[in-house]
């Protein structure tokens, strides 16, 4: 072999690189840039359908590359967001769907973490939990099961003594209890199976759904956001309308991608975000190949607002998994 | 490219009216331009490399020279442009590998390359070799190999003479050649595998 036969088979194992998402990802975003009429993204999304399916469906080599020292800032990227969704949206019924009838039980395990506290300071409380949840009706013939993790320090904070009573709990699984007392929610906001299976699958009437007696004080957009995630967090979709959410989550003005996202088990994926009136990110992670959606994290980027450094993670969830049964543990 | 698709220069022609029609150059190309990339630098840095390649020529379409039907040695050479932003990683790569034998570069990919091993010896002397080549001359060297431009193109690519070209070439060959001889690679492989 001489020189330059060996130079080409050096390295040569590296092999035909497929997947190109995050390429193409931001130069869609540049490419848009500029024109912000929806008209424009609307045409740039169909030019891309079917160039980049080739190039992201094919993928056939699952790159690991090793883990960083130091995790780069996240990109945030506007337009490209609508990808995030719409890849939601296209994969929403590659998977076995589940057909709870009524009578049965929705069983959800989930991790997460969010803010307690009051007078006695503030900190980050954590719990695993199951919730059974009626196929049809409210939440009161639910019934939760909730175990304790070790409480986290606010960011910026130090961990109060009033935290130390979630502390004392830690390693004990609680017993199975009712989920809830009263559920006197909006009809809108139900988020039962039986209503659920009858919500829009067209992105029009699933936005209208989602706007639904929002009040016009500037917060709007946030609102619709929060409302997605109340019917991602605890809650199924058949696949029509769950495409039809994510559809419609990507028409809320103000959506942003962001790269690397990790929900409150650890697992990383991308995620599609609003910025809250409190100075965080509110994300809602996927998973980067199948697009499952992974969890919530709420990221802090105004530190004055959110009174926790930039950068910070305040909350979090992670739908672990989702089952059907018969039957709710008996409650005493 | 079949027959029936439209040249580069035609895409990249009605892209300047209708920015949108730009993906269709990525959809062709950057699958290869990352490969390089990655052979260059590694996954990590690749990505950035890439995205960087395609907005660059997106931004800079309105002076593509339409004569040239395909725009792959322009790319080439805006990413090989961008890549010397990062030689640094590139030079501590190849010096790692010439040292350790760890190439950072491939191990993602380790399960393809068994034969790995046998070719040892020689891969951490083509990676001291590339490391001390001046960048210009890796350029064009591996622009020419890995890349598969001709002299012309890659000449287009960076912006030089085909004469550069072809000089640069030359010598990058004379150097690796050199360094590639200096010992018996056989050797040195069968000492390995005693050890190991």
């Amino acid at each position: 072999m001489d020189e330059l036969a060996q130079l080409n088979s050096f390295r040569s194992e590296v092999p035909a690189q497929e997947d190109l998402r995050a390429e193409a990802e931001r130069l869609m975003a540049g490419i848009s840039a500029p024109a912000r009429s929806g008209f424009r993204r609307l045409a740039l999304r169909a030019a891309l359908a079917g160039g980049l399916a080739a190039a992201v469906g094919t993928a056939v080599f699952v790159v690991q590359s090793p883990p960083a020292p130091v995790p780069p800032p996240p990109m945030i990227r506007t337009v490209a967001a609508v990808e995030v969704l719409s890849r939601a949206a296209e994969h929403a019924g590659s998977r076995p769907e589940l057909h709870p009838r009524p009578g049965q039980f929705l069983v959800y395990e989930s991790q997460s973490m969010g803010t307690s506290g009051g007078d006695g300071g503030v900190w980050l409380s954590r719990s695993k939990r199951t919730i059974w949840l009626p196929v049809e009706g409210s939440a009161v013939k639910g019934v939760l099961q909730e175990e304790l993790l070790a409480p986290l320090p606010y960011p910026g904070h130090t961990l109060p003594p009033a935290a130390r009573a979630e502390q004392a709990l830690v390693g004990k699984p609680g017993r199975p209890d009712r989920a809830a007392d009263f559920d006197d929610r909006a009809e809108f906001l139900r988020n039962d199976y039986a209503y659920v299976s009858k919500l829009p699958t067209d992105t029009d009437g699933m936005r209208k759904h989602l706007y639904t007696q929002v009040p016009n004080d500037g917060l709007q957009d946030y609102e619709a956001w929060n409302r997605v995630g109340g019917l991602l967090d605890e809650s199924y979709l058949p696949a029509a309308q769950r495409a039809a959410l994510f559809r419609a989550a990507a028409t809320i003005p103000g959506v942003v991608t962001v790269k690397e996202a990790q929900d409150a088990a650890g697992r990383k994926g991308i995620a599609a975000a609003i910025v809250s009136p409190n100075g965080v990110r509110e994300e809602y992670i996927f998973d980067r190949k199948t697009y499952d959606y992974l969890g919530r994290r709420g990221v802090v980027v105004d530190a004055k607002l959110a009174d926790a450094p930039v950068g910070s993670v305040v909350s979090s969830s992670a739908q672990l998994k989702v089952s059907v049964a018969d039957s709710a543990p008996i409650v005493e | 490219m079949s027959e029936t698709s439209p040249a580069d220069s035609a895409v990249i022609t009605r892209s300047r009216q209708e920015p949108e029609v730009f993906a269709e150059i990525f959809r062709r190309h950057a699958p290869e331009i990352k490969r390089f990339v990655v052979r260059r630098l590694g996954l990590d840095v690749a990505e950035d490399v890439v995205a960087e390649t395609f907005l660059a020529a997106f931004r800079q379409r309105g002076r593509y020279d339409l004569v040239r039907h395909s725009a792959l040695p322009w790319l080439y050479g805006i990413a090989t442009n961008l890549i010397g932003r990062h030689k640094r990683t590139e030079a501590r790569q190849l010096n790692l590998l010439a040292r350790t034998g760890v190439d950072p570069v491939t191990e993602p990919f380790t399960s393809r390359s068994d034969e790995r091993l046998s070719a040892q010896a020689v891969r951490q002397r083509l990676a001291a070799a590339l490391a001390a080549l001046p960048a210009g001359h890796r350029d064009v060297l591996l622009l020419v190999t890995w890349g598969g431009l001709s002299y012309t193109e890659a000449a287009e690519a960076l912006g030089i003479r085909v004469g550069t070209v072809r000089s640069r070439v030359n010598r990058a060959r004379a150097k690796i050649r050199k360094e590639l001889g200096g010992t018996d690679p056989t050797a040195l492989v069968i000492e390995e595998v005693r050890h190991g």
